[in-house]
């Protein structure tokens, strides 16, 4: 719009368009201008490139495992943060909030179930993601950091699930942790302290209860993030998947 | 002055060229050679898109078809027997119990640490991109007996050990 031409009227008109562009931050181009520009164009989907090879395509060469893990991870936060609305990280609580969830909180029991299906399966996929990067050699060069990051996501999931593990506060929860504990402290010299640094204390109680939940609801998965966002980035910075050198 | 183009792509000799039309050129591919690439927007993000349905479709039937475990309220004086570990660190409990700091330690530390370096230690640059390929024989048999040793030790963790972490058949 030119300036001496400015009127309220002509504001008003314009007033989808300009929001569209204004959000957008483009103005339509050629259709395969805007479908480039999808991608690109959005914070979120820049992570990927505009253009894909066809082999990164076929599902006999990924099974869309890490996809699969990555999601698995959205539905955990999704469903995570709508638990924490009825959960309290105290042992009086924790407990009676399991029940509330199955007998009182409208499909309580459908979100809890899909948190901890969920939980067991990202395990389960992150670990079977690994083995195709390892059958396919795709942590070569130029790919070698991003399979450390992968093996810290690895890790970070066991953290995350084995943090979550002693969140409901029944038997299984308890005892599991304190077996996983006292693995912590067969550490040479130092055990003792880890494991007093993992529980805040020398058994599994209230500060272990509440050092799981700050570590389960914030602190890795805050971790989490950062690192799937550099090994996303780091896909694309590398080349895209890998694939044959002759195709 | 002589100006001379750069050539995109090499000839192929068996094939003959001609000209059939002149367009616009507005596309991205325009002097560039053919290559086997796709718009991510739709080809790439559609087909994730999906993949997202399908995972969450799964996920949400098998939480209406099954409940996740919940025992009795934790009890510190009353330990389960036998008490398991979540069942991903239960290879590791079994470990444990043949030497709990050989088991506990020293295995977990050496598979983290390998895993770590595995890029710097494999520097074959053969075989990316096919999966098992033939040129890394020794790697995937390797990497093979560590996935094997993994799944077999959590079976007998999570299915075969019972009261004080002694064998017993769970179908007896």
């Amino acid at each position: 719009m030119s300036e001496s031409a400015y009127s309220l009227q002509e504001s008003i008109k314009q007033l989808p368009g300009n929001i569209k562009e204004s959000v957008f931050r483009r103005e339509g181009g050629t259709p395969e201008q805007e479908q480039a520009a999808a991608i690109f164009g959005n914070v979120f989907l820049h992570l990927h490139p505009a253009r894909v090879h066809i082999n990164s395509l076929r599902l006999s060469y990924t099974y869309g495992l890490g996809l699969i893990s990555f999601f698995l991870f959205l539905l955990l936060t999704a469903s995570g943060v709508l638990l924490m609305f009825y959960y309290t990280p105290a042992t009086q609580l924790a407990y009676r909030n399991m029940k509330d969830l199955e007998y009182v909180v409208s499909f309580g029991i459908v979100l809890r179930n899909v948190h901890r299906w969920s939980a067991h399966a990202m395990v389960a996929f992150v670990f079977l993601h690994m083995c195709r990067v390892f059958y396919t050699g795709s942590y070569k060069a130029p790919r070698e950091f991003n399979w450390i990051i992968g093996v810290c996501l690895l890790l970070l999931t066991l953290f995350l699930s084995f943090t979550g593990y002693l969140l409901p506060w029944d038997q299984l929860a308890f005892w599991a942790i304190t077996v996983g504990s006292n693995i912590a402290a067969y550490t040479p010299w130092i055990g003792d302290s880890v494991r007093f640094l993992m529980l805040g204390g020398n058994e599994v109680g209230q500060m272990a209860l509440l050092r799981f939940y700050v570590l389960h609801v914030a602190l890795l998965p805050l971790v989490a993030v950062v690192l799937l966002a550099v090994h996303f980035w780091r896909i694309r910075k590398d080349g895209g998947l890998s694939r044959p050198q002759n195709s | 002055m002589s100006h001379e183009k750069e050539e995109i792509f090499p000839r192929d000799p068996n094939k003959t060229y001609s000209l059939m039309t002149i367009v616009d050129g507005d596309s991205f591919q325009v002097e560039h050679g053919p290559d086997d690439t796709l718009l991510s927007w739709p080809h790439l993000m559609v087909r994730e898109l999906l993949l997202f349905l399908l995972v969450f479709v799964v996920i949400l039937g098998v939480s209406l078809l099954f409940n996740a475990p919940l025992e009795e309220a934790a009890n510190p004086l009353h330990s389960t027997n036998p008490a398991k570990a979540p069942w991903y660190f239960v290879g590791i409990q079994e470990l444990v119990s043949y030497s709990a700091f050989l088991g506990g330690i020293v295995a977990p530390v050496l598979i983290v640490l390998s895993l770590l370096l595995l890029p710097y230690l494999d520097r074959n640059p053969k075989g990316v991109g096919v999966w098992f390929s033939a040129d890394r024989k020794l790697a995937t048999f390797l990497f093979s007996i560590f996935v094997i040793a993994m799944i077999i030790l959590i079976l007998i963790g999570q299915f075969v050990r019972g009261p004080n972490w002694a064998l017993y058949w769970p179908w007896m």
